[in-house]
This record gives structure tokens, sequence and C-alpha cells, in this order.
């Protein structure tokens, strides 16, 4: 079987949604008052935020991870979840040019500090999702009427013309 | 059934969550169920305060020699002493955990421990936390706690503190907090009808205060 554009958003897509899975229930796993401690440290929310958004961002992890997993609305969830992990870098980003300590508590408390470790590994999750958001936008726009995408028909031509999603 | 999928997550981390978030309280600390603590009975470990009988315990894990714990213990711990633990709310107990990468934590939690044995634990731990940047780069505890105690005090705790020989109650303290699947101090764990919640790191008064009314009012 050759790999296509459909595959590698399919593959993408799952791995995000195991990365949100994981994430939420890491943080789930834990009192809520932990998350709260780790937004906290980021010094940018008033204080009055914290306490909801450490009880609904966990939840809002696994709901997005069980559409993506499940490929339901992907490519809108997908975007969803881009923009979520965008958010956070943006965060850390702040804090860490303030150069406060912070624990992300991204897959829940004791991860690694803010640094370019830190950055790497989250950099290339927020641009795994961009990708996963991006492939799955261009499928859906190369889709047919009768609901077969350009790109899948392409891949089972038995031509070998590269294929582009 | 993609729908079913979307829920089946939800479903089984909403069945999972609250029993990872609690392990076993510790036996040695636990209000005994069948005795009925009177409000006036005041705890008599030096490592305890506050009513036995209290709604809510909270066990603060703490290495002398880490600057977060210090935070704590001078930003957090007063308010939390004056509006709970004295108003019989809370129980708290201090648990030490001297960290390997330490260097004289070590000898500072013989100091504060054998002031305890004498009566003099909020005093000396107080000093320790307070003067923790002068000692931390000399090692030189016994200068910042012979600041505080009197002649006769100084050298008994002297005398127990000599060989950094830690007592019992800090290899019960560590074995708990390998237990409490410690990783980082300060660590501060919340009991509230029968439920163990470990929560590392330091934290603002005013989030603590919040958690502690609505574990209160539960």
């Amino acid at each position: 079987m050759r790999l296509n554009a459909r595959h590698l958003v399919l593959v993408g897509r799952l791995a995000v949604a195991g990365i949100l899975l994981y994430s939420g229930y890491s943080k789930l796993s834990e009192p809520w008052l932990q998350f709260e401690i780790s937004l906290e440290s980021f010094k940018i929310l008033p204080e009055s935020w914290l306490e909801p958004l450490a009880r609904t961002v966990p939840w809002c992890e696994v709901a997005l991870g069980a559409a993506l997993l499940t490929g339901v609305f992907a490519r809108w969830f997908s975007l969803i979840a881009t923009l979520m992990l965008a958010v956070f870098m943006g965060a850390a980003a702040q804090a860490y040019y303030r150069g406060l300590q912070v624990d992300c508590g991204c897959f829940g408390s004791g991860g690694d500090p803010l640094g370019p470790k830190w950055f790497a590994e989250h950099g290339a999750m927020t641009l795994l999702a961009l990708a996963v958001t991006v492939g799955a936008f261009m499928l859906a726009r190369t889709r047919t009427p009768s609901g077969t995408s350009r790109a899948s028909k392409v891949s089972s031509d038995a031509t070998t013309q590269p294929e582009i999603a | 059934m993609r729908y079913f999928l979307l829920l089946l997550p939800c479903l089984m981390l909403s069945s999972q969550t609250p029993l990872s978030a609690q392990t076993p309280a510790p036996a040695k600390k636990a209000v005994p169920a069948a005795a009925k603590p009177t409000p006036s009975v005041m705890l008599r470990n030096f490592k305890e305060s506050g009513m036995a009988n209290a709604p809510v315990q909270i066990e603060i894990y703490t290495d002398y020699e880490c600057p977060a714990c210090r935070d704590l213990y001078l930003t957090v711990l007063p308010s939390l002493n004056r509006e709970y633990v004295n108003t019989g709310k809370v129980k708290l107990l201090h648990r030490d955990f001297p960290l390997q990468q330490h260097l004289y934590s070590k000898k500072a939690t013989a100091y504060a421990n054998a002031a305890g044995t004498i009566g003099k634990y909020d005093l000396v731990a107080q000093q320790i936390f307070q003067t923790q940047p002068e000692w931390a780069q000399s090692g030189n505890v016994d200068a910042v706690v012979a600041k505080v105690l009197a002649g006769a005090d100084l050298e008994k705790v002297r005398g127990m503190a000599k060989g950094e020989v830690l007592d019992d109650s800090v290899a019960a303290d560590v074995a708990m907090g390998e237990k409490d699947n410690l990783r980082q101090t300060p660590t501060i764990v919340i009991i509230a009808k029968g439920k163990r919640e470990v929560i590392s790191g330091g934290m603002p008064y005013s989030i603590l205060k919040s958690y502690i009314d609505k574990k209160l009012a539960q």
C-alpha cells in the first residue's frame, strides 16, 4: 500500500489526538488545584479565571482528542487544537522571556522546565497540529461531489504521478 | 458509532479520575475514628499544629535549602496558621524531605528537629528559612541558629544535631514522601474526607485559601 496525503493526515491526526488525550488525562488524574497552580505560574491570567480554566481545559483537551480520534469534524477540531497549542506556546514564550519559573503542567505536574528542550518538543507538537489542520483543509477542498477526494483518486490510480493533497 | 467513540474516553476518564487522585492516608498521622478528640486537645508532636479533629489536614513536605520552600514558609504559612490552623479548621503537619542535591539541608533539618525536642521548633525553623540565602552558601547553620537560641538551649541543640544524624521522624517523612510519589519540594498534601491529594509546588496563599474553603464546605 502506498502512503498518500490522506494517510499522512490520518496518522498526524491520530498522533495529535493521542497527545491531547494523554495531556487531558494527566491533568484529570491530579487534583485540579495542581493545574490551577501551573496556570497561575504564567502570571498572565486574572486570578478569577484560574479555577474555571483549571477545571475545564483538561476536559476540553479530552473532548478534542476524542473528536480527532473519531474524525468527527476533524479539520475544525484540528484547527481548534492548533490554536490551543499556539496559545500555550505564546504564554510559555512570554513566561520564558520574563524569566518566570513555570511548570506548565502540560502533562501533569513535574514536567520539564521552560527551556530550549521544552520549546523544541512543544513546537513540534504545534507544528504537527498545524500540518494536520492544513492537510485536512486541503483534502476537504479537493473533495469531489461524489464524496471521494481528488487526492485519494490520484493515489488509487495506477499512474505514478506525485500526489499533492 | 463515531459519536459513541467520541464519548467513550470521557466515560473512561470520569470513572478513573477520583480513584487515581487519591492515595491511602498515612496510618501514622490518621485521626482515629473511634476516639472523639475534644477541640481543646492540642497536638503534642512539634511538627504538628492545630486541632486533632480538624476537618482538613494539610501536610507540607519541605527541604530547608529549597528557595520555593522558603517562600512558602515565609509567605503562605503565617496566613494559613492565623486563619485556619489557630481556628481549628486545619491540622498542619510539617514533613521533612531533605533533597540529595542540597549540601546543607540535612544539617538544617537536624538543627530544626533538635530544637523541636526542646520546644523551640517554630523559632528555629523560622530562623533557618529566614536566613537560608546566608547559610546555603557557607553551610554555617549553627551561626544562624545561635542568633535565636540562648546558651543552654543552644548547647542542647548542638549536642543533638552533632554529626547531622537525622531522627526517626525524618526517615518516616521521607518514606511517606516516596509513597506520595514526591517529585519536588515543596509539596502539599491536602486530606479531607479521607481523600489524600498531593499537590506539587508552591502556590499563592489566595489560591490555597480558596481550595481549603471548598474542602471545608464539602
